[in-house]
């Protein structure tokens, strides 16, 4: 038997990555639709959708592991990228397994953008779209313990955000790139009308 | 060679043509020779007259070069896409002389091999130029695109989106359009007039190469006067358009182009590098005298608002700097006091903007911004005290209303 501790690591990396894996999406929505958010330049919100994706895979990867070495539930290593292989409840953990492999195709392709067409990176990024409700399932399916509330609670929350991000982000752009220009003219003119200063950048 | 010589005595010219029917063309100009267009371009050391003055015959060999590297056959685009309000010169070309530039066209397209061969233009002229494609033999070989009305759409890579069935959006100029354009395939687009110049010079008309389709904007009695001429690149300015004795500033260039004090311009030469000494490309062809009583600043400023709101918005700079200067500008057209920093800002901001977006229309609306805090320092001043010389309200360049 495995100390119980490694259970708990598993469950609440499981969570914090569900948290996160949202939170990355929404910003990702931010990113597209071009918005900002308080206090950060638009640049600022393409790091942080970055860097919460990133902490995220970390977490998966704790998660894992922990999932493996695990004694309580038998999942091989193989099961680990291999999907519905695992011993304990195949077809849960093989939902998480797709997330998994997903989710190394969009992070390995978002780090080598730079170096792939920027068309079959946005085709595999909008794959994500599938990777979050997979990983969520996953989430409900897999756990040994959701009776207790306030997991379903958060997870709930969750779908909510992700939902709502995702309806945005499908709507798509809210201004034709051709309408922003006479937008802005008229903008700075009523500043300059008005003795505002329009010297600044918009990214301050 | 002599034959060359008397042939091009006996050819006319690009305006001075029978008209626009087939007939007439065939027994003015006869048929087209068969001949290679890079080498007829090489060998006159023909530009491209769409704006930029890019050598004819660098642009096929890539052209060809591409596509002999990727075994994929390429596309001519003819564009007659004239975005800029103030030009008319490939409209009236296309009124005028049609069969030259399909000629070219023709010519073109067979010493590419190209499979794909498109004609550019304003939705205005296109029935006409359907009528005319039809009495051509290879006339269902080339497709009519209908440029959108807009600033840009003349624009490569904006044309290119839109021939593809895409926004006519400018996009990034990495890879080359001549190297992948419409679908990835290598491209060639052609301004109107370069390809009926290559049709004139595979005649034999040696002195095609030497000339060029310039739009004259002047007033005479106060009403504005626009006409297309055919004139010699080695021509003075002074010669070309009428440039009156109390007209403070020529426009040289068009919308992107560069005021040039009126003595300083009577004199300067249509050449590229006589232009260049004086700071002036011929652009997009436009020549326009500012008539007396007019306000130099409050016809750039106009024009400067047009150009903001007809900027893609794709780029920061040019979507974050256009619309401050040309607001700036408007402020500095008016007599009054304006902060006093304004004018170092709006210098500031030209800096910022210009070489960093993916098309050239920022670089060109500051160049023309450039100069005319330049030219019309002594009226900026004048405005500043209060004052302003213009005698008359009304607007002498043409601009279209900003879209809302």
């Amino acid at each position: 038997m495995t100390p119980t501790w490694i259970w708990y690591l598993n469950r609440a990396t499981g969570i914090v990555a569900l948290v996160l894996m949202t939170l990355t999406l929404v910003l990702g929505v931010v990113v597209q639709r071009q918005r900002r958010l308080p206090g950060l330049p638009r640049f600022g919100v393409v790091t942080l959708h970055r860097n919460v994706s990133l902490l995220s895979a970390l977490l998966l990867v704790v998660h894992i592991v922990s999932a493996v070495i695990d004694s309580y539930v038998s999942i091989s290593p193989l099961a680990v990228l291999l999907p519905f292989t695992s011993a304990w409840r195949p077809l849960p953990v093989g939902l998480g397994t797709l997330a998994v492999d997903l989710l190394v195709v969009i992070v390995v392709t978002s780090l080598l953008r730079g170096r792939i067409p920027v068309r079959l990176w946005r085709g595999i990024h909008w794959t994500s779209y599938a990777l979050w409700p997979l990983a969520f399932v996953h989430g409900l399916t897999a756990g040994t313990d959701l009776g207790s509330g306030w997991a379903l609670g958060i997870a709930l929350a969750c779908a909510g955000a992700a939902g709502v991000a995702t309806a945005l982000a499908w709507t798509g752009r809210d201004t034709n790139p051709a309408d922003r220009a006479p937008a802005a003219l008229a903008e700075t003119t009523s500043a300059l009308a008005r003795g505002a200063r329009v010297a600044v950048f918009r990214n301050r | 060679m002599n034959d060359s010589v008397t042939a091009s005595l006996a050819l006319p010219g690009l305006l001075d043509g029978p008209g626009p029917r087939l007939a007439d063309h065939l027994a003015a100009y006869g048929p087209l020779p068969p001949a290679d267009a890079v080498e007829v371009a090489a060998r006159a050391g023909l530009t491209g007259r769409g704006g930029a003055g890019f050598p004819t015959a660098v642009k096929l060999r890539s052209v060809a070069a591409a596509a002999g590297a990727t075994h994929r056959t390429p596309v001519v685009i003819a564009n007659a896409a004239e975005g800029e309000p103030a030009a008319a010169k490939d409209a009236v070309l296309l009124a005028t002389a049609p069969h030259l530039v399909l000629d070219g066209l023709q010519l073109v397209a067979g010493s590419l091999g190209a499979d794909t061969v498109v004609l550019a233009a304003p939705g205005r002229v296109l029935p006409a130029l359907g009528a005319h494609l039809a009495a051509r033999p290879d006339g269902p070989s080339v497709r009519l695109h209908r440029a959108a009305d807009r600033f840009l759409a003349g624009e490569e890579s904006a044309l290119v989106s839109a021939v593809e069935g895409g926004e006519p959006l400018p996009r990034s100029k990495f890879p080359a359009i001549r190297e992948r354009g419409v679908d990835g395939r290598p491209t060639l687009v052609a301004n109107v007039e370069t390809l009926a110049r290559l049709a004139l010079l595979a005649r034999g008309d040696a002195g095609a190469a030497g000339r060029a389709l310039v739009t004259r904007r002047v007033e005479i009695g106060r009403t504005p006067v626009t006409d297309v001429a055919d004139v010699h690149l080695g021509a003075r300015l002074g010669d070309v358009l009428r440039i009156d004795d109390d007209v403070p500033a020529v426009l040289v260039g068009g919308y992107h182009g560069t005021w040039l004090p009126a003595q300083v311009a009577r004199d300067v030469r249509l050449g590229r590098e006589d232009l260049a000494d004086v700071g002036a490309s011929l652009g997009a062809g436009v020549l326009a005298a500012l008539p007396a009583g007019r306000c130099g600043l409050r016809e750039t400023a106009r024009v400067i608002g047009y150009l903001a709101a007809e900027s893609a918005g794709q780029c920061g700079p040019c979507l974050n700097g256009l619309p401050r200067i040309a607001a700036a500008l408007a402020l500095l057209a008016r007599p009054g006091r304006v902060d006093g920093g304004l004018i170092d800002d709006v210098s500031r901001w030209c800096g910022l903007v210009a070489g960093r977006g993916a098309c050239r229309h920022p670089d060109g609306s500051v160049r023309l911004v450039a100069s005319a805090l330049h030219v019309f320092a002594g009226e900026l001043a004048r405005h500043r005290a209060g004052r302003c010389s213009a005698t008359d309200a009304r607007a002498f360049l043409p601009v279209p209303a900003v879209r809302a």
